[in-house]
């Protein structure tokens, strides 16, 4: 068992499942967790020589970038441009879990070899 | 399935010779996880603060946060968030500053030091001219930067040809940024992947002065590998003796030169024509690319060029690009250096021709481009 790739999987995995609670019901703190579990996943990716680690942590950026000026837009009074920006940020962390399971296939099949 | 599963693991099977500019990229990243701890400590922190402060203040994220940086960065404005002023919020921030402090300034300075490390910079910098070398064309590598190859930069930098430094010693790393050179790659030169990083494949030829007659074999060895062709890729050689000399121009060096009979020859020639001193040091000179106003060209003839059968004073070069036919070479290797205006040209000479090298250029590219455009 990789216990890195666990702590990885749990933030993206994290990522999406708060991402989708707060859009289904906006509430700050569940923005807050969302964006913080992004950053995490966002480090956790910094420096992966993975077969796909770019496109993952280009995913993970995007969904940053969609994410902080949620979370500004948000407490300024804005929250409907927040939640479309939250959404925006699903689809990037939909791609990132595609991504993941895409991953751990290929890895899979050389670790077999 | 087993069909797809067999495909993907013949794909990944297939491994194939790292580049250079690859290894360096994989290095790179590898040093950019470093950064991994102290950011997500850092990141922890701010976390746990911000959300802490906003479980106190009630929902408020910009003060709870703005609460949290002041705290962790030691400025200590005061207590700015509703709440922090009570038991629970005060026990709250002592422990988010006693923990938050010591994370903060320790994450800090790594992610300073490692950011300010000589190795990321200068893998940087290497990735970046390694990027820029595979966009050479038509180059010269010296593998191996001593005084000689030193002489050797400054003269085709003169020339403005480009040329690519091969060095392994890490020592010689700080000559080759005094003397500005451009390109340049610190690794050994016999290896494969090195000389493909060096932009063989599209260099016209290769310098190789390793200092040692062993190191020379393995780099002119591994070079012809990659470059068969002795008339697309040219290699010249330092040898010791004139028998390793042999032994190279055999084993792939277009030609191999003895540093210390070259010298003599030269300083021979000085005391052979003492009396007519300025001319032969002017064509010594320009034989070895010191005079850099006058240059000599060969041009060779090739069949159906619509130079043949002209005479020397119907194409007049002289007055049409300012240029003279000194010589003309005939194909059984006789030289005719009593060349006039009636002189006529003949298919497969080479046509010796003095001048300007701005002008020779010129010269060059007006006929080659008339022979192409005849012979369609």
């Amino acid at each position: 068992m990789r216990y890195k790739k666990i702590v990885t999987d749990f933030f993206i995995l994290m990522a999406l499942t708060t991402n989708i609670s707060f859009i289904t019901s906006p509430n700050p703190y569940e923005l807050v967790i969302t964006v913080a579990t992004n950053l995490a996943a966002t480090i956790l990716k910094i420096g992966e020589g993975r077969v796909l680690s770019t496109e993952m942590l280009a995913s993970s950026l995007v969904a940053d970038l969609h994410l902080i000026p949620a979370l500004f837009l948000f407490f300024s009074g804005d929250p409907k441009e927040a939640i479309g920006l939250a959404q925006g940020a699903l689809a990037a962390n939909i791609i990132s879990v595609i991504i993941s399971i895409i991953e751990t296939i290929l890895s899979a099949f050389t670790e077999e070899e | 399935m087993p069909k797809l599963k067999a495909r993907i693991r013949r794909k990944l099977k297939k491994k194939r010779e790292p580049r250079l500019i690859e290894i360096y990229e994989t290095r790179f990243i590898e040093t950019l996880k470093e950064f991994r701890i102290p950011l997500m400590m850092l990141h922890t922190a701010i976390t746990v603060g911000t959300i802490g402060y906003m479980i106190i203040s009630g929902g408020d994220f910009i003060n709870s946060f703005y609460m949290t940086v002041i705290t962790i960065g030691t400025i200590g404005y005061g207590e700015v968030v509703g709440g922090s002023d009570t038991l629970i919020g005060r026990i709250f921030t002592s422990f988010l500053a006693l923990m938050g402090i010591g994370v903060f300034t320790t994450s800090v300075t790594v992610i300073v030091r490692i950011f300010f490390k000589e190795d990321i910079i200068n893998l940087y910098r290497a990735i970046k001219m390694l990027r820029e070398i595979e966009n050479l064309e038509g180059h010269y590598i010296i593998c191996g930067y001593d005084k000689t190859s030193a002489w050797l930069a400054s003269t085709l930098k003169k020339r403005k040809i480009e040329f690519v430094v091969v060095e392994s010693n890490p020592q010689a790393l700080k000559y080759l940024q005094e003397h500005n050179i451009k390109y340049f790659i610190t690794e050994e030169p016999y290896k494969r992947s090195v000389l493909l990083s060096a932009g063989i494949k599209n260099a016209r030829g290769m310098i190789v002065n390793l200092g040692e007659d062993t190191k020379n074999i393995a780099v002119i060895v591994t070079a012809r590998l990659i470059k068969p062709s002795r008339e697309d890729f040219y290699i010249y050689s330092f040898a010791s003796t004139d028998g390793t000399a042999e032994k190279l121009e055999e084993l792939g060096a277009n030609k191999a030169f003895i540093p210390s009979k070259l010298l003599a020859t030269r300083v021979a020639a000085y005391i052979f024509h003492t009396g007519s001193a300025f001319i032969s040091d002017l064509f010594d000179r320009i034989a070895f690319g010191e005079e850099t106003d006058i240059d000599i060209l060969e041009l060779h003839v090739e069949p159906g060029s619509p130079l043949i059968g002209k005479k020397l004073k119907d194409i007049d070069l002289r007055r049409a690009l300012k240029v003279t036919i000194i010589a003309i070479r005939k194909p059984d290797g006789y030289l005719d250096v009593t060349v006039s205006g009636e002189t006529v040209i003949e298919e497969e000479d080479t046509l010796i021709i003095f001048g300007q090298p701005r002008n020779l250029k010129k010269a060059q590219k007006i006929l080659l481009e008339e022979t192409y455009r005849i012979l369609g």
